[in-house]
């Protein structure tokens, strides 16, 4: 099933101008994390809303490389500042929704919103388990994410790169946020 | 209407007819529009139905909008937003400002807001010394020149390349190039820095969840996160009818939003916020402010036919299948909502009067209803603000003759042949124009020295009766085209049916058209009361007219809301061929063998199935047709077309071009349209044989 999903999640995230992969380690992710960077010529990383061992293994793997890494905690005084100059920026999204292509990003702390809305190059991770199958069905979720939260709670749905159509109805990517949209998602043992 | 009005509205009405570019910009935007919707339609479980559940849950929420209001303050407040209720724009604007005061904040950054725009806040802020700057594309180009959205979704579609290279070179101080690919870069410096420095990030809310106190942002771009995420205020202006219950209520809108929009499934980002989010690790709380506003919204929740605005949901589908507003934009066409719903919503929040300088520039042809995803009743909600404009402003000479076109074909098929000799000549026509407003360059239809009321006698024999119908001829075919309607009525005879015509008025819809409320209702009353004792005793109401099954089936129901009878003959009424096709199923002949046509379907035969009966009917007689459209009107609209002016026949051939090329590019043999009006514009503007189609067999 979350196979059926992951690969219905990958032709909606490419058909909004998203790259998507499936994967099943997180030795690949930190691979894709690499190479993505290096494509995209980072000199700069950012990381938030991941497993501890997601970000201490990408950022070794990128300063290996000779990229400067950002991670968590970030501070309210720098971190606007410091994100902006980032050129990837990659973040964890807690569901997903395979109709749509969509990464659902829960956060609690808005730097994490700038690391996916700042940078050139956005790459949000998602397990294939965590994705619902249609954006209604999505309600479901949210429904008692709210529940769990009574506070102060940010859910971010993104389906692809920043783009605009503004100038003559023509599709132009990354004017405002990213340019460049990457999609991992991690297969399980049953996928 | 008042002489200036007038006067404005055909000078700007010529002044886009003469400017091909923007309006060429605009045509291609609300056509993209219009067909990516169709194309994801197809995709969806269910199609169009969609709009019935939307309908169900804005009208639910609309119901229990106070309480659904104190649930979302109170879930709002608990997450630990601040929220304000504002009476009207200036209460809003006096609480913003307040906000920005009490934050010493000096710039705004804005994500786009219709609700903003609607109260002119910008205006008030920037004479507050705020830097106030909209982050959206569009929004931004249209800022840097001072104008109005031209097109609620795309608002600077009528500037191209050119122009927006200039506004920028303009706004840095460089020169910029004018292409797509050197302008992106230079916006999107542009904005970094303005991003970076916000005080104070304003957003509207597309949605509001009172189960969960959280709002909704919908953008493309993102600009709304980073405005929200970024600004050390958060303030958000929220229409108070953009409360739903439900999350699930939530997820509904934000499919229906961008679908009916453009045909996209859920807009890049979608962002929904509760409470706030601090700032960093070791970050303080930080303020979210909504205020929830009022401007008329709660007086027009008691209004039955302005209620149904609250119902909208901005997508601005209406507007890419408005055909006047297509040639002249949402300058002319709107005031600060442009469009369609620009018409009934302004009235609504900036009043009547402000919605009547524009209103007539709908010619009621339904389109906007048929598209909203919500579907909201325009037409009858905007001849509501024709109808309070005439008790100041009364219609033109041309429009009172039009609402009695009845009289006018009693009195021609009485004066017949002279009126029809008077009709043919040139100087009569041209002392027509004159006097009655009515283009000499129409064709007009002659009228029969016998009617079909004198015509007709049944012929059937009682024994063989298997159905009984009333039919309803209307004007044309009973005053203009009384063979056709011998046709009509022998062909269903030959099925079984005893066919009676009940005493009947004129459908009436001309007075909706034309804002003369009082006298739809009554026509509605004398035709319902008539008809609805056939109905009672067994008689289903046939009808040849598209216009005439239209008012009949969805008009009426509407006008005479307590009246049981309207909604009885609403469900007696059938189009002509679906009911000939059930009679005489798939038997036919070869009669219309190696010939072609194209099939148009006018606006009021669209809900009503598209005319599939009436095309599957030339097909079972051997004919090739395929139905030819543009997606929007043949520009007649009635008897809109008729007049001679830019207000009519300028107009109503501006908004037929494309579909007359469509026509012409076919190479068919005729065109077949079951619409005695369209049939006689159709004609004219291609220069083509257009039937009905019971004059091909």
């Amino acid at each position: 099933m979350s196979k059926t999903l992951a690969n219905n999640f990958k032709a909606a995230f490419e058909a909004v101008s998203g790259h998507a992969y499936l994967v099943r380690t997180q030795a690949e992710v930190c691979d894709l994390i690499l190479k993505i960077a290096q494509d995209a010529g980072a000199q700069k990383v950012a990381l938030a809303e991941l497993p501890d061992s997601v970000i201490d293994e990408a950022a070794a793997r990128c300063s290996a490389n000779g990229m400067e890494v950002l991670r968590p905690p970030y501070h309210s005084e720098t971190a606007l500042g410091e994100i902006d100059q980032v050129q990837v920026g990659v973040t964890g999204a807690r569901f997903g929704i395979a109709e749509t292509g969509t990464l659902a990003e829960v956060v609690f702390d808005d730097t994490s919103r700038l690391v996916s809305s700042l940078p050139r190059t956005h790459i949000g991770i998602v397990h294939a388990n965590d994705l619902v199958e249609t954006l209604r069905g999505s309600a479901v979720r949210m429904t008692e994410l709210y529940k769990e939260n009574p506070e102060n709670i940010m859910v971010s749905y993104i389906s692809g790169p920043s783009r605009t159509g503004d100038i003559e109805m023509i599709l132009t990517l990354g004017v405002h946020g990213p340019e460049h949209a990457h999609a991992i998602l991690i297969l399980g043992d049953d996928a | 209407m008042s002489t200036n009005r007038q006067q404005r509205l055909n000078d700007a009405i010529t002044k886009s007819i003469e400017e091909p570019k923007q309006r060429d910009a605009l045509y291609n935007c609300m056509k993209r529009g219009r067909d990516k919707r169709t194309e994801r339609l197809l995709t969806l479980p269910g199609g169009a139905a969609f709009r019935d559940e939307v309908k169900a849950i804005k009208d639910r929420c609309i119901d229990k909008q106070e309480e659904l209001l104190e649930r979302f303050i109170a879930s709002s407040e608990a997450r630990g937003c601040q929220v304000y209720v504002a009476k009207d724009g200036a209460d809003a604007i006096a609480y913003c400002l307040e906000v920005a005061k009490k934050h010493d904040a000096k710039t705004v950054s804005k994500s786009k807001s219709l609700t903003t725009e609607e109260i002119e806040i910008n205006e008030d802020m920037e004479a507050a010394g705020l830097s106030v700057v909209e982050t959206d594309l569009g929004e931004l180009i249209i800022q840097l020149v001072h104008e109005k959205p031209f097109h609620l979704v795309f608002p600077s579609v009528h500037k191209m390349r050119d122009d927006v290279a200039e506004i920028f070179a303009k706004a840095t101080g460089k020169p910029v190039e004018a292409t797509i690919e050197s302008i992106m870069p230079v916006v999107r410096s542009y904005l970094r820095p303005i991003f970076l420095n916000t005080d104070i990030g304003m957003t509207g809310a597309n949605v509001g969840v009172a189960d969960t106190g959280a709002i909704c942002i919908e953008t493309n771009e993102g600009n709304g996160r980073l405005v929200s995420a970024i600004g050390k205020v958060h303030i958000a202006v929220m229409g108070m009818e953009k409360i739903v219950e439900t999350m699930d209520d939530g997820m509904a809108m934000v499919l229906a939003h961008p679908v009916s929009a453009s045909g996209q499934l859920p807009t890049t980002y979608v962002t929904w916020m509760a409470g706030r989010n601090p700032m960093g690790a070791d970050g303080k709380p930080r303020e979210s402010h909504i205020v929830i506003l009022d401007n008329g919204r709660r007086e027009m929740a008691k209004d039955p036919i302005m209620r149904e605005n609250l119902r909208c949901i901005r997508c601005g589908a209406c507007m890419n299948a408005c055909p006047t507003y297509g040639v002249v934009g949402g300058h002319t066409f709107g005031h600060i909502y442009p469009g369609p719903m620009g018409i009934t919503w302004t009235a609504g929040v900036h009043g009547y009067d402000v919605a009547a300088e524009f209103a007539d520039l709908c010619v009621s042809c339904g389109l906007c209803k048929e598209i909203c995803p919500t579907q909201i009743d325009m037409p009858l909600g905007i001849a509501k603000v024709k109808h309070r404009d005439h008790q100041k402003n009364p219609p033109s000479f041309t429009n009172e003759l039009l609402m009695a076109a009845e009289s006018a074909a009693k009195l021609g098929c009485a004066t017949a042949p002279f009126s029809n000799i008077s009709l043919g000549n040139p100087a009569f026509r041209w002392v027509m124009e004159k006097v009655t407003g009515i283009d000499r360059r129409r064709e007009m239809p002659p009228f029969a020295r016998k009617t079909l009321r004198k015509r007709w006698t049944s012929q059937i024999d009682p024994a063989k009766v298997k159905r009984k119908v009333a039919f309803f001829h209307d004007i044309f075919v009973n005053y203009n085209a009384p063979e056709l309607g011998m046709k009509a009525l022998r062909r269903l005879e030959a099925q079984g049916c005893e066919v009676v015509l009940p005493e009947q008025q004129a459908c009436g819809y001309p007075y909706i058209g034309y804002g003369d409320l009082d006298r739809a209702q009554n026509a509605a009353i004398y035709n319902v009361t008539r008809l609805a004792e056939y109905v009672a005793q067994g008689y289903d109401i046939v009808t040849t007219e598209p216009t005439a099954a239209y008012c009949l089936r969805e008009t009426y129901p509407k006008l005479l809301p307590l009246n049981p009878k309207a909604k009885l003959v609403a469900a007696a009424t059938h189009e002509y061929f679906a009911y000939l096709m059930e009679l005489e199923g798939a038997a036919g002949t070869n009669t219309l063998e190696g010939h072609t046509y194209g099939f148009h379907c006018s606006c009021h035969q669209r809900p009503l199935g598209m005319g599939t009966e009436a095309m599957d009917w030339v097909r079972k007689h051997g004919g090739t047709i395929e139905l030819i459209e543009t997606g929007t009107c043949c520009g007649m609209a009635g008897t809109f077309g008729l007049k001679h002016g830019p207000m009519g026949y300028d107009l109503a051939n501006a908004v037929g071009k494309p579909l007359f090329d469509a026509f012409q590019e076919k190479k068919v043999d005729a065109i077949v349209t079951e619409s005695s009006v369209c049939s006689i514009h159709l004609e004219e503007g291609t220069g083509m044989k257009t039937v009905h189609p019971l004059d091909l067999v």
